[in-house]
Protein backbone atom coordinates (compact mmCIF):
# COMPACT_ATOMS: atom_id res chain seq x y z
CA UNK A 1 0.00 0.00 0.00
CA UNK A 2 2.53 2.38 1.09
CA UNK A 3 4.96 1.55 -1.89
CA UNK A 4 1.59 2.07 -4.41
CA UNK A 5 1.66 5.60 -3.01
CA UNK A 6 4.84 6.25 -3.14
CA UNK A 7 4.84 5.36 -6.75
CA UNK A 8 1.76 7.29 -7.20
CA UNK A 9 3.08 10.39 -5.66
CA UNK A 10 6.07 10.59 -7.60
CA UNK A 11 4.07 10.33 -10.64
CA UNK A 12 1.81 13.17 -9.46
CA UNK A 13 4.92 15.05 -8.68
CA UNK A 14 6.26 14.82 -12.28
CA UNK A 15 2.84 15.42 -13.73
CA UNK A 16 2.62 18.66 -11.64
CA UNK A 17 5.97 20.05 -13.05
CA UNK A 18 4.52 19.64 -16.13
CA UNK A 19 2.06 22.43 -15.19
CA UNK A 20 4.37 24.63 -13.47
CA UNK A 21 2.79 27.72 -14.23
CA UNK A 22 -0.71 26.34 -13.79
CA UNK A 23 0.75 25.28 -10.29
CA UNK A 24 1.44 28.94 -9.44
CA UNK A 25 -1.84 30.34 -10.60
CA UNK A 26 -3.51 28.16 -8.33
CA UNK A 27 -1.44 29.16 -5.48
CA UNK A 28 -1.32 32.42 -6.02
CA UNK A 29 -4.65 33.13 -7.81
CA UNK A 30 -6.31 31.85 -5.20
CA UNK A 31 -5.37 35.02 -2.83
CA UNK A 32 -7.07 37.59 -5.07
CA UNK A 33 -10.98 37.30 -2.99
CA UNK A 34 -9.66 36.81 0.32
CA UNK A 35 -6.88 39.92 -0.28
CA UNK A 36 -9.77 41.96 -1.84
CA UNK A 37 -12.26 40.87 1.30
CA UNK A 38 -9.48 41.76 3.59
CA UNK A 39 -9.27 44.96 2.34
CA UNK A 40 -12.92 45.69 1.97
CA UNK A 41 -13.33 44.87 5.59
CA UNK A 42 -9.83 47.18 6.46
CA UNK A 43 -11.67 49.89 4.95
CA UNK A 44 -15.00 49.31 7.08
CA UNK A 45 -13.36 49.02 10.45
CA UNK A 46 -9.92 50.55 10.48
CA UNK A 47 -9.41 49.67 13.91
CA UNK A 48 -9.55 46.18 13.77
CA UNK A 49 -6.88 45.67 10.48
CA UNK A 50 -4.52 43.98 12.25
CA UNK A 51 -7.32 41.42 12.85
CA UNK A 52 -8.56 41.47 9.11
CA UNK A 53 -4.77 40.66 8.21
CA UNK A 54 -4.84 37.74 10.65
CA UNK A 55 -7.55 36.57 9.84
CA UNK A 56 -6.94 36.61 5.98
CA UNK A 57 -4.17 35.63 5.97
CA UNK A 58 -4.62 32.35 7.91
CA UNK A 59 -7.42 31.69 5.62
CA UNK A 60 -5.74 31.99 2.54
CA UNK A 61 -3.45 29.02 3.65
CA UNK A 62 -6.20 26.82 4.82
CA UNK A 63 -8.00 27.50 2.25
CA UNK A 64 -5.03 26.82 -0.47
CA UNK A 65 -3.92 23.16 2.22
CA UNK A 66 -7.94 21.74 2.53
CA UNK A 67 -9.24 22.76 -1.37
CA UNK A 68 -10.23 20.03 -3.30
CA UNK A 69 -10.98 19.79 -7.35
CA UNK A 70 -12.02 16.19 -7.36
CA UNK A 71 -15.48 16.67 -8.24
CA UNK A 72 -14.27 18.60 -11.66
CA UNK A 73 -12.40 15.69 -12.45
CA UNK A 74 -14.01 12.67 -11.75
CA UNK A 75 -17.06 14.84 -13.16
CA UNK A 76 -15.08 14.88 -16.35
CA UNK A 77 -13.64 11.35 -16.13
CA UNK A 78 -16.83 9.65 -15.91
CA UNK A 79 -18.72 11.73 -18.43
CA UNK A 80 -15.89 11.20 -20.91
CA UNK A 81 -15.74 7.72 -20.03
CA UNK A 82 -11.60 7.85 -19.31
CA UNK A 83 -12.75 6.76 -16.05
CA UNK A 84 -13.37 3.10 -17.10
CA UNK A 85 -9.18 2.22 -16.75
CA UNK A 86 -9.62 3.35 -13.35
CA UNK A 87 -12.03 0.54 -12.90
CA UNK A 88 -10.43 -2.25 -14.33
CA UNK A 89 -7.30 -1.01 -12.29
CA UNK A 90 -6.57 -3.23 -9.00
CA UNK A 91 -6.64 0.17 -7.29
CA UNK A 92 -9.38 2.07 -6.41
CA UNK A 93 -9.28 5.31 -7.78
CA UNK A 94 -10.18 7.57 -4.65
CA UNK A 95 -6.31 6.33 -3.85
CA UNK A 96 -5.55 8.45 -6.93
CA UNK A 97 -7.35 11.26 -5.90
CA UNK A 98 -5.80 11.22 -2.47
CA UNK A 99 -2.37 11.03 -3.99
CA UNK A 100 -2.98 13.87 -6.30
CA UNK A 101 -4.18 15.79 -3.67
CA UNK A 102 -1.39 15.29 -0.76
CA UNK A 103 1.03 16.27 -3.79
CA UNK A 104 -0.72 19.68 -4.52
CA UNK A 105 -0.94 20.82 -0.95
CA UNK A 106 2.54 19.12 0.10
CA UNK A 107 3.73 22.25 -2.76
CA UNK A 108 1.09 24.85 -1.67
CA UNK A 109 2.73 24.53 2.02
CA UNK A 110 6.22 24.75 0.98
CA UNK A 111 5.45 27.99 -1.02
CA UNK A 112 3.04 29.28 1.53
CA UNK A 113 4.96 29.02 4.69
CA UNK A 114 8.10 30.57 3.47
CA UNK A 115 5.95 33.39 2.16
CA UNK A 116 3.97 33.74 5.73
CA UNK A 117 7.91 33.77 7.38
CA UNK A 118 9.09 36.40 5.68
CA UNK A 119 5.40 38.50 5.42
CA UNK A 120 5.92 38.30 9.40
CA UNK A 121 9.21 40.27 9.55
CA UNK A 122 7.72 43.55 8.35
CA UNK A 123 3.69 43.00 9.47
CA UNK A 124 3.41 42.08 13.29
CA UNK A 125 -0.20 40.94 13.34
CA UNK A 126 0.87 37.94 11.49
CA UNK A 127 3.25 36.93 14.42
CA UNK A 128 1.85 33.96 15.88
CA UNK A 129 1.03 34.04 19.63
CA UNK A 130 0.43 30.06 19.64
CA UNK A 131 1.86 27.52 22.15
CA UNK A 132 2.62 23.93 20.83
CA UNK A 133 -0.69 22.33 21.99
CA UNK A 134 -2.31 24.99 20.33
CA UNK A 135 -0.76 24.56 16.87
CA UNK A 136 -0.97 20.61 17.44
CA UNK A 137 -4.83 21.45 17.73
CA UNK A 138 -5.26 23.85 14.48
CA UNK A 139 -2.76 20.80 12.56
CA UNK A 140 -5.49 18.03 13.65
CA UNK A 141 -8.45 20.84 12.82
CA UNK A 142 -6.78 21.29 9.22
CA UNK A 143 -6.04 17.51 8.73
CA UNK A 144 -9.73 16.96 9.38
CA UNK A 145 -11.10 19.93 7.25
CA UNK A 146 -8.49 18.86 3.94
CA UNK A 147 -10.88 15.34 4.54
CA UNK A 148 -14.46 16.75 4.72
CA UNK A 149 -13.59 19.02 1.65
CA UNK A 150 -12.62 16.06 -0.01
CA UNK A 151 -14.80 13.66 0.88
CA UNK A 152 -17.48 16.52 0.10
CA UNK A 153 -16.21 16.84 -3.62
CA UNK A 154 -15.18 13.21 -4.30
CA UNK A 155 -18.79 11.91 -3.02
CA UNK A 156 -20.66 15.09 -5.51
CA UNK A 157 -18.00 14.01 -7.66
CA UNK A 158 -19.39 10.38 -7.78
CA UNK A 159 -23.27 11.71 -8.50
CA UNK A 160 -21.71 12.29 -12.04
CA UNK A 161 -22.63 8.13 -12.53
CA UNK A 162 -26.29 9.39 -12.19
CA UNK A 163 -26.06 13.22 -13.40
CA UNK A 164 -24.56 14.84 -15.55
CA UNK A 165 -22.68 18.19 -15.34
CA UNK A 166 -23.14 18.00 -10.91
CA UNK A 167 -20.09 20.69 -11.36
CA UNK A 168 -23.23 23.03 -11.70
CA UNK A 169 -24.83 21.85 -8.71
CA UNK A 170 -21.09 21.90 -6.90
CA UNK A 171 -20.85 25.47 -8.18
CA UNK A 172 -24.09 26.73 -6.41
CA UNK A 173 -23.17 25.39 -3.11
CA UNK A 174 -19.95 26.50 -3.12
CA UNK A 175 -21.36 30.41 -3.11
CA UNK A 176 -23.45 29.36 -0.37
CA UNK A 177 -21.02 27.72 1.45
CA UNK A 178 -18.70 30.93 0.77
CA UNK A 179 -20.84 32.90 3.80
CA UNK A 180 -20.84 29.22 5.95
CA UNK A 181 -17.58 28.35 5.85
CA UNK A 182 -16.29 32.03 7.32
CA UNK A 183 -14.63 32.81 3.63
CA UNK A 184 -16.28 35.93 3.39
CA UNK A 185 -15.78 37.22 6.92
CA UNK A 186 -15.08 35.99 10.27
CA UNK A 187 -18.20 34.22 11.59
CA UNK A 188 -17.79 37.09 14.61
CA UNK A 189 -19.05 39.57 11.97
CA UNK A 190 -22.16 37.44 10.73
CA UNK A 191 -26.12 38.04 11.70
CA UNK A 192 -26.18 35.70 14.77
CA UNK A 193 -28.61 33.02 12.26
CA UNK A 194 -25.86 32.50 10.28
CA UNK A 195 -23.91 31.87 12.96
CA UNK A 196 -25.92 29.46 14.85
CA UNK A 197 -26.17 27.76 11.19
CA UNK A 198 -22.58 28.05 10.46
CA UNK A 199 -22.58 26.15 13.63
CA UNK A 200 -24.09 22.82 12.75
CA UNK A 201 -23.86 22.68 9.28
CA UNK A 202 -20.15 21.26 7.36
CA UNK A 203 -19.02 24.34 5.93
CA UNK A 204 -17.13 25.90 8.55
CA UNK A 205 -15.55 23.13 9.70
CA UNK A 206 -14.06 23.30 6.10
CA UNK A 207 -12.07 26.02 6.31
CA UNK A 208 -13.47 28.27 9.10
CA UNK A 209 -12.83 26.27 12.22
CA UNK A 210 -8.98 26.00 11.31
CA UNK A 211 -8.66 29.42 10.79
CA UNK A 212 -10.31 30.33 13.92
CA UNK A 213 -8.10 27.99 15.90
CA UNK A 214 -4.65 29.77 14.09
CA UNK A 215 -6.18 32.78 14.99
CA UNK A 216 -7.00 32.06 18.45
CA UNK A 217 -10.71 33.12 18.34
CA UNK A 218 -12.79 30.30 18.32
CA UNK A 219 -16.68 30.89 17.94
CA UNK A 220 -17.85 28.24 20.83
CA UNK A 221 -15.57 25.76 22.18
CA UNK A 222 -13.02 23.61 20.26
CA UNK A 223 -14.28 20.67 21.75
CA UNK A 224 -17.52 20.89 20.03
CA UNK A 225 -15.76 22.22 17.15
CA UNK A 226 -14.22 19.24 17.08
CA UNK A 227 -17.07 16.47 17.79
CA UNK A 228 -18.76 18.43 14.55
CA UNK A 229 -16.00 18.05 12.36
CA UNK A 230 -15.33 14.55 13.31
CA UNK A 231 -19.02 14.08 13.06
CA UNK A 232 -19.36 15.55 9.17
CA UNK A 233 -16.15 13.70 7.97
CA UNK A 234 -17.48 10.55 8.95
CA UNK A 235 -20.46 11.28 7.55
CA UNK A 236 -18.90 12.28 4.31
CA UNK A 237 -17.03 9.14 4.08
CA UNK A 238 -19.76 6.83 4.82
CA UNK A 239 -21.70 8.91 2.03
CA UNK A 240 -18.21 8.51 -0.60
CA UNK A 241 -18.77 4.74 0.07
CA UNK A 242 -22.42 4.46 -0.60
CA UNK A 243 -22.11 5.96 -3.78
CA UNK A 244 -19.30 4.39 -4.77
CA UNK A 245 -20.92 1.08 -4.63
CA UNK A 246 -24.23 1.94 -6.20
CA UNK A 247 -22.17 4.37 -8.80
CA UNK A 248 -20.77 1.13 -9.93
CA UNK A 249 -23.50 -0.46 -10.44
CA UNK A 250 -25.19 2.77 -12.20
CA UNK A 251 -21.95 3.11 -14.40
CA UNK A 252 -22.71 3.00 -18.05
CA UNK A 253 -18.70 3.18 -19.27
CA UNK A 254 -19.88 5.77 -21.77
CA UNK A 255 -17.80 5.65 -25.00
CA UNK A 256 -15.27 3.98 -26.42
CA UNK B 1 -12.59 -22.78 -19.95
CA UNK B 2 -11.32 -19.37 -19.80
CA UNK B 3 -14.43 -17.34 -20.59
CA UNK B 4 -18.19 -18.70 -19.89
CA UNK B 5 -20.97 -16.42 -20.76
CA UNK B 6 -24.50 -17.79 -20.40
CA UNK B 7 -27.75 -15.80 -21.32
CA UNK B 8 -26.57 -12.52 -20.42
CA UNK B 9 -28.74 -9.35 -20.87
CA UNK B 10 -27.99 -5.85 -20.73
CA UNK B 11 -30.61 -2.79 -21.12
CA UNK B 12 -29.78 0.82 -20.79
CA UNK B 13 -32.26 3.33 -19.63
CA UNK B 14 -32.23 6.36 -22.25
CA UNK B 15 -33.75 9.39 -22.04
CA UNK B 16 -35.65 10.37 -25.18
CA UNK B 17 -36.14 13.83 -26.10
CA UNK B 18 -36.84 15.33 -29.19
CA UNK B 19 -34.64 18.02 -30.62
CA UNK B 20 -35.87 21.80 -29.95
CA UNK B 21 -36.15 24.42 -27.54
CA UNK B 22 -39.67 23.44 -26.31
CA UNK B 23 -39.03 19.82 -25.69
CA UNK B 24 -35.88 20.67 -24.27
CA UNK B 25 -37.51 22.87 -21.58
CA UNK B 26 -40.52 20.18 -21.48
CA UNK B 27 -37.83 17.21 -20.46
CA UNK B 28 -36.88 19.59 -17.77
CA UNK B 29 -40.23 18.65 -15.78
CA UNK B 30 -40.66 15.78 -17.37
CA UNK B 31 -38.67 12.81 -18.38
CA UNK B 32 -39.61 9.87 -20.66
CA UNK B 33 -37.18 7.33 -20.72
CA UNK B 34 -37.34 4.34 -22.79
CA UNK B 35 -35.46 0.95 -22.32
CA UNK B 36 -32.84 0.25 -24.59
CA UNK B 37 -31.90 -3.78 -24.96
CA UNK B 38 -28.25 -3.15 -25.97
CA UNK B 39 -27.63 -6.91 -25.19
CA UNK B 40 -30.73 -9.25 -25.40
CA UNK B 41 -29.58 -12.88 -24.64
CA UNK B 42 -25.99 -14.08 -25.29
CA UNK B 43 -24.72 -16.98 -24.42
CA UNK B 44 -20.67 -18.23 -25.85
CA UNK B 45 -18.07 -20.04 -24.17
CA UNK B 46 -14.19 -19.42 -25.14
CA UNK B 47 -11.16 -21.63 -24.64
CA UNK B 48 -7.93 -20.52 -22.80
CA UNK B 49 -5.66 -19.31 -25.59
CA UNK B 50 -8.15 -18.83 -27.98
CA UNK B 51 -8.49 -15.39 -30.26
CA UNK B 52 -11.79 -14.83 -30.89
CA UNK B 53 -13.06 -12.14 -33.18
CA UNK B 54 -16.37 -10.27 -32.31
CA UNK B 55 -17.66 -8.58 -35.31
CA UNK B 56 -20.99 -6.56 -36.16
CA UNK B 57 -21.87 -3.13 -37.09
CA UNK B 58 -21.73 0.26 -35.22
CA UNK B 59 -24.18 -0.17 -31.49
CA UNK B 60 -24.27 -3.96 -32.04
CA UNK B 61 -23.47 -4.61 -28.57
CA UNK B 62 -19.63 -5.78 -28.72
CA UNK B 63 -18.30 -2.93 -26.93
CA UNK B 64 -21.34 -3.57 -24.19
CA UNK B 65 -20.51 -7.22 -23.88
CA UNK B 66 -16.63 -6.64 -23.19
CA UNK B 67 -17.28 -4.04 -20.71
CA UNK B 68 -19.81 -6.53 -19.06
CA UNK B 69 -16.72 -9.02 -19.60
CA UNK B 70 -14.02 -6.70 -18.14
CA UNK B 71 -16.03 -5.51 -14.91
CA UNK B 72 -16.73 -2.53 -15.96
CA UNK B 73 -20.78 -2.81 -16.86
CA UNK B 74 -23.22 -4.52 -14.14
CA UNK B 75 -25.07 -7.27 -16.41
CA UNK B 76 -29.05 -7.05 -16.25
CA UNK B 77 -29.48 -11.01 -16.44
CA UNK B 78 -27.28 -13.86 -17.09
CA UNK B 79 -23.90 -15.15 -15.88
CA UNK B 80 -20.45 -14.49 -16.45
CA UNK B 81 -17.39 -16.28 -15.86
CA UNK B 82 -13.86 -15.11 -16.39
CA UNK B 83 -11.16 -17.29 -15.41
CA UNK B 84 -13.30 -18.30 -12.25
CA UNK B 85 -14.25 -14.84 -11.65
CA UNK B 86 -17.55 -12.85 -11.52
CA UNK B 87 -16.31 -9.51 -13.30
CA UNK B 88 -18.67 -7.44 -11.42
CA UNK B 89 -17.82 -8.13 -8.19
CA UNK B 90 -14.60 -6.25 -8.96
CA UNK B 91 -12.02 -8.99 -6.93
CA UNK B 92 -8.37 -7.72 -6.62
CA UNK B 93 -6.91 -11.25 -8.07
CA UNK B 94 -9.54 -10.96 -10.99
CA UNK B 95 -7.89 -7.75 -12.32
CA UNK B 96 -4.82 -8.84 -12.16
CA UNK B 97 -5.42 -11.59 -14.63
CA UNK B 98 -7.09 -9.66 -17.08
CA UNK B 99 -7.14 -6.17 -19.17
CA UNK B 100 -8.37 -4.66 -21.62
CA UNK B 101 -7.84 -2.58 -24.22
CA UNK B 102 -10.14 0.39 -25.68
CA UNK B 103 -8.96 1.90 -29.03
CA UNK B 104 -10.80 5.38 -28.60
CA UNK B 105 -9.66 5.49 -24.32
CA UNK B 106 -6.11 5.85 -23.38
CA UNK B 107 -5.06 4.56 -19.86
CA UNK B 108 -1.26 6.60 -20.48
CA UNK B 109 -1.12 9.81 -18.27
CA UNK B 110 -1.33 11.88 -20.96
CA UNK B 111 1.18 15.14 -20.19
CA UNK B 112 4.03 12.61 -18.75
CA UNK B 113 6.23 10.00 -20.76
CA UNK B 114 4.67 6.43 -21.04
CA UNK B 115 7.27 5.13 -18.98
CA UNK B 116 5.82 7.02 -16.15
CA UNK B 117 2.70 4.99 -16.74
CA UNK B 118 4.20 1.80 -16.97
CA UNK B 119 5.67 2.59 -13.32
CA UNK B 120 2.82 3.27 -12.10
CA UNK B 121 0.96 -0.06 -13.30
CA UNK B 122 4.02 -1.94 -11.96
CA UNK B 123 2.87 -0.71 -8.70
CA UNK B 124 -0.59 -1.28 -8.98
CA UNK B 125 -0.59 -4.30 -10.40
CA UNK B 126 1.76 -5.36 -7.74
CA UNK B 127 4.58 -6.91 -10.50
CA UNK B 128 8.14 -7.81 -9.02
CA UNK B 129 10.91 -5.72 -10.54
CA UNK B 130 12.24 -8.73 -12.33
CA UNK B 131 9.58 -10.25 -13.80
CA UNK B 132 8.41 -6.33 -14.76
CA UNK B 133 12.02 -5.73 -16.37
CA UNK B 134 11.67 -8.86 -18.59
CA UNK B 135 8.13 -8.01 -19.69
CA UNK B 136 9.24 -4.71 -20.50
CA UNK B 137 11.81 -5.28 -22.52
CA UNK B 138 10.12 -8.13 -24.00
CA UNK B 139 7.38 -5.51 -25.03
CA UNK B 140 9.48 -2.56 -25.88
CA UNK B 141 11.73 -4.97 -28.47
CA UNK B 142 8.44 -6.16 -29.65
CA UNK B 143 6.77 -3.07 -30.53
CA UNK B 144 9.71 -0.96 -30.95
CA UNK B 145 9.27 1.33 -28.18
CA UNK B 146 12.57 2.46 -27.12
CA UNK B 147 12.53 5.70 -28.67
CA UNK B 148 9.17 6.88 -27.07
CA UNK B 149 9.58 5.67 -23.48
CA UNK B 150 10.80 9.43 -22.66
CA UNK B 151 8.29 11.83 -24.99
CA UNK B 152 5.07 12.75 -23.07
CA UNK B 153 2.23 11.03 -24.33
CA UNK B 154 0.38 14.06 -25.78
CA UNK B 155 3.23 14.44 -28.11
CA UNK B 156 3.32 10.61 -29.73
CA UNK B 157 1.38 10.20 -32.67
CA UNK B 158 -1.96 7.93 -32.79
CA UNK B 159 0.01 4.75 -33.54
CA UNK B 160 2.53 5.15 -31.42
CA UNK B 161 0.35 5.71 -28.59
CA UNK B 162 -1.66 2.40 -29.24
CA UNK B 163 1.61 0.71 -29.21
CA UNK B 164 2.44 2.06 -25.52
CA UNK B 165 -1.00 1.89 -24.57
CA UNK B 166 -0.67 -2.03 -25.51
CA UNK B 167 2.38 -2.24 -23.76
CA UNK B 168 0.71 -1.19 -20.58
CA UNK B 169 -1.92 -3.58 -20.42
CA UNK B 170 0.33 -6.27 -20.49
CA UNK B 171 3.04 -5.66 -17.95
CA UNK B 172 1.04 -7.86 -16.08
CA UNK B 173 1.28 -10.35 -18.15
CA UNK B 174 -2.74 -10.78 -18.30
CA UNK B 175 -4.63 -14.27 -19.21
CA UNK B 176 -7.31 -12.51 -20.41
CA UNK B 177 -7.26 -9.57 -22.84
CA UNK B 178 -10.31 -7.56 -24.21
CA UNK B 179 -9.25 -5.78 -27.34
CA UNK B 180 -12.00 -3.30 -28.51
CA UNK B 181 -10.97 -1.71 -31.22
CA UNK B 182 -7.41 -1.74 -30.96
CA UNK B 183 -6.33 -0.62 -34.51
CA UNK B 184 -9.03 2.30 -35.29
CA UNK B 185 -7.84 4.89 -36.67
CA UNK B 186 -3.96 3.92 -37.24
CA UNK B 187 -2.72 3.47 -40.98
CA UNK B 188 -2.06 0.01 -42.87
CA UNK B 189 1.57 -0.26 -41.90
CA UNK B 190 0.82 0.14 -38.18
CA UNK B 191 -2.21 -2.05 -37.90
CA UNK B 192 0.08 -4.77 -39.60
CA UNK B 193 2.35 -4.34 -36.69
CA UNK B 194 0.00 -4.37 -34.02
CA UNK B 195 -1.54 -7.22 -35.48
CA UNK B 196 1.61 -9.16 -35.83
CA UNK B 197 2.17 -8.56 -32.36
CA UNK B 198 -1.10 -9.63 -30.85
CA UNK B 199 -0.32 -12.80 -32.72
CA UNK B 200 2.90 -13.78 -31.53
CA UNK B 201 1.93 -12.40 -27.97
CA UNK B 202 -0.90 -15.13 -28.32
CA UNK B 203 1.25 -17.81 -29.36
CA UNK B 204 4.08 -17.28 -27.04
CA UNK B 205 1.86 -16.60 -23.89
CA UNK B 206 -0.87 -18.71 -24.59
CA UNK B 207 -3.20 -15.47 -23.63
CA UNK B 208 -7.31 -15.84 -24.15
CA UNK B 209 -8.01 -12.49 -26.81
CA UNK B 210 -11.45 -11.59 -27.50
CA UNK B 211 -11.12 -8.39 -30.51
CA UNK B 212 -13.38 -6.05 -32.01
CA UNK B 213 -12.83 -4.12 -34.84
CA UNK B 214 -14.15 -2.86 -37.57
CA UNK B 215 -11.19 -4.03 -40.07
CA UNK B 216 -11.90 -7.37 -41.51
CA UNK B 217 -7.93 -7.41 -42.02
CA UNK B 218 -7.47 -7.54 -38.03
CA UNK B 219 -10.08 -10.42 -37.62
CA UNK B 220 -9.01 -12.26 -41.24
CA UNK B 221 -5.67 -12.18 -39.83
CA UNK B 222 -5.79 -13.00 -36.59
CA UNK B 223 -9.00 -15.03 -35.36
CA UNK B 224 -10.19 -18.25 -36.61
CA UNK B 225 -13.53 -18.18 -35.10
CA UNK B 226 -15.52 -15.33 -35.15
CA UNK B 227 -18.90 -14.45 -33.44
CA UNK B 228 -20.99 -12.32 -35.26
CA UNK B 229 -23.54 -10.15 -33.07
CA UNK B 230 -26.55 -7.24 -34.00
CA UNK B 231 -29.09 -6.38 -32.51
CA UNK B 232 -27.91 -7.54 -29.45
CA UNK B 233 -27.61 -11.23 -30.34
CA UNK B 234 -25.40 -13.03 -31.59
CA UNK B 235 -25.97 -14.56 -34.97
CA UNK B 236 -22.97 -16.75 -35.53
CA UNK B 237 -20.21 -18.51 -33.77
CA UNK B 238 -18.33 -20.30 -35.47
CA UNK B 239 -14.99 -20.77 -37.97
CA UNK B 240 -14.73 -18.13 -39.94
CA UNK B 241 -13.60 -20.25 -43.01
CA UNK B 242 -16.97 -22.20 -42.94
CA UNK B 243 -19.05 -18.87 -42.53
CA UNK B 244 -17.78 -17.55 -45.24
CA UNK B 245 -18.42 -20.62 -47.43
CA UNK B 246 -21.54 -21.01 -46.70
CA UNK B 247 -22.86 -16.95 -47.01
CA UNK B 248 -20.94 -16.80 -50.34
CA UNK B 249 -20.85 -20.45 -51.78
CA UNK B 250 -18.69 -19.11 -55.27
CA UNK B 251 -15.16 -17.82 -55.73
CA UNK B 252 -14.06 -15.67 -57.95
CA UNK B 253 -11.85 -16.51 -60.85
CA UNK B 254 -9.66 -14.32 -62.75
CA UNK B 255 -8.37 -15.23 -66.01
CA UNK B 256 -5.58 -13.38 -67.43
CA UNK B 257 -5.86 -13.97 -72.05
CA UNK B 258 -3.21 -12.08 -74.36
CA UNK B 259 -6.73 -11.09 -76.45
CA UNK B 260 -10.30 -11.44 -74.81
CA UNK B 261 -12.35 -13.35 -77.36
CA UNK B 262 -15.94 -13.19 -77.71
CA UNK B 263 -17.26 -16.00 -76.20
CA UNK B 264 -20.62 -16.72 -74.19
CA UNK B 265 -18.73 -16.71 -71.15
CA UNK B 266 -22.15 -17.59 -69.40
CA UNK B 267 -21.27 -21.60 -69.33
CA UNK B 268 -18.03 -20.66 -67.57
CA UNK B 269 -20.12 -18.76 -64.55
CA UNK B 270 -21.61 -15.35 -63.59
CA UNK B 271 -19.07 -13.00 -65.55
CA UNK B 272 -18.53 -10.03 -63.08
CA UNK B 273 -16.63 -8.25 -65.68
CA UNK B 274 -14.27 -8.05 -68.59
CA UNK B 275 -11.05 -5.86 -69.03
CA UNK B 276 -8.37 -5.61 -71.42
CA UNK B 277 -6.98 -9.15 -70.97
CA UNK B 278 -8.75 -9.89 -68.06
CA UNK B 279 -12.50 -11.91 -67.52
CA UNK B 280 -13.57 -11.97 -63.95
CA UNK B 281 -16.25 -14.87 -63.26
CA UNK B 282 -18.25 -16.04 -60.21
CA UNK B 283 -18.25 -19.68 -59.90
CA UNK B 284 -20.05 -21.81 -57.61
CA UNK B 285 -17.38 -23.29 -55.26
CA UNK B 286 -17.89 -27.11 -56.61
CA UNK B 287 -17.87 -26.28 -59.82
CA UNK B 288 -14.42 -24.08 -59.36
CA UNK B 289 -11.83 -27.09 -60.08
CA UNK B 290 -13.83 -28.37 -63.02
CA UNK B 291 -14.57 -24.71 -64.73
CA UNK B 292 -10.83 -23.90 -64.14
CA UNK B 293 -9.38 -27.25 -65.80
CA UNK B 294 -11.89 -26.16 -68.92
CA UNK B 295 -10.92 -22.76 -68.53
CA UNK B 296 -7.20 -23.87 -69.50
CA UNK B 297 -8.21 -26.50 -71.88
CA UNK B 298 -10.30 -23.87 -74.01
CA UNK B 299 -7.95 -20.84 -74.16
CA UNK B 300 -4.19 -20.40 -74.19
CA UNK B 301 -4.26 -18.56 -70.55
CA UNK B 302 -1.54 -16.50 -69.63
CA UNK B 303 -2.67 -16.51 -65.72
CA UNK B 304 -5.41 -17.93 -63.56
CA UNK B 305 -6.33 -17.00 -60.13
CA UNK B 306 -8.77 -18.49 -58.11
CA UNK B 307 -9.85 -16.07 -55.00
CA UNK B 308 -12.48 -16.12 -51.84
CA UNK B 309 -15.00 -13.24 -51.96
CA UNK B 310 -13.47 -10.47 -49.74
CA UNK B 311 -14.39 -11.07 -46.45
CA UNK B 312 -16.24 -7.98 -46.00
CA UNK B 313 -18.84 -9.11 -48.61
CA UNK B 314 -19.14 -11.92 -45.65
CA UNK B 315 -19.61 -10.27 -42.94
CA UNK B 316 -22.18 -8.13 -44.88
CA UNK B 317 -24.44 -10.90 -45.35
CA UNK B 318 -23.71 -12.06 -41.85
CA UNK B 319 -25.33 -9.02 -40.79
CA UNK B 320 -27.98 -8.79 -42.65
CA UNK B 321 -29.21 -13.14 -42.80
CA UNK B 322 -29.40 -14.75 -39.53
CA UNK B 323 -27.01 -17.48 -39.99
CA UNK B 324 -26.15 -20.37 -37.19
CA UNK B 325 -23.35 -22.12 -36.25
CA UNK B 326 -22.86 -25.81 -37.94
Amino acid sequence: MLHKYAVLLRMKWVEMFEYRLASLVWVFGAMTQPLITMLVWMNIDREASATFILYFASLIVVERLTTAWDVWELDREIREGSFSYYIVRPFAHVHWAIAENLVYKLVFFVILAPVWLVAAIFVPALRLKLDWGQLALFVFALLIASAIRFLFSYSFGLLGFWVTKVTAIYGMLEAISLFFSGRIAPLSFLPPVIQQLSFYLPFRYMVGFPVELLTGDVHGTAGDGFLLAIFWMLCFLALTFALWKRGLKKNQAVGG
Amino acid sequence: MSIHVQHLQKNFQVHVRNAGWIDALRSLFHREYRTVEAVKDISFQIESGEIVGFLGPNGAGKTTTIKMLAGLLYPTAGQILVEGFVPFEQKVEFKKMMSLVMGQKSQLIWDIPPMETFLVNKAVYEIEERAFQRTLEELVELLELQPLLGKPTRSLSLGQRMKCELAATLLHQPKVLFLDEPTIGLDVHTQEKVRQFIAKYNREHNTTILLTSHYMGDVTALCQRVMIINHGQLLYDGDLQILSEKLTPYKLIEVRLPEVPSVSWEKYGELVGVDEGKVSLRVARERVTDVSARLLHDFSVADLNIQDPPMEEVITLAFQEEVHAS
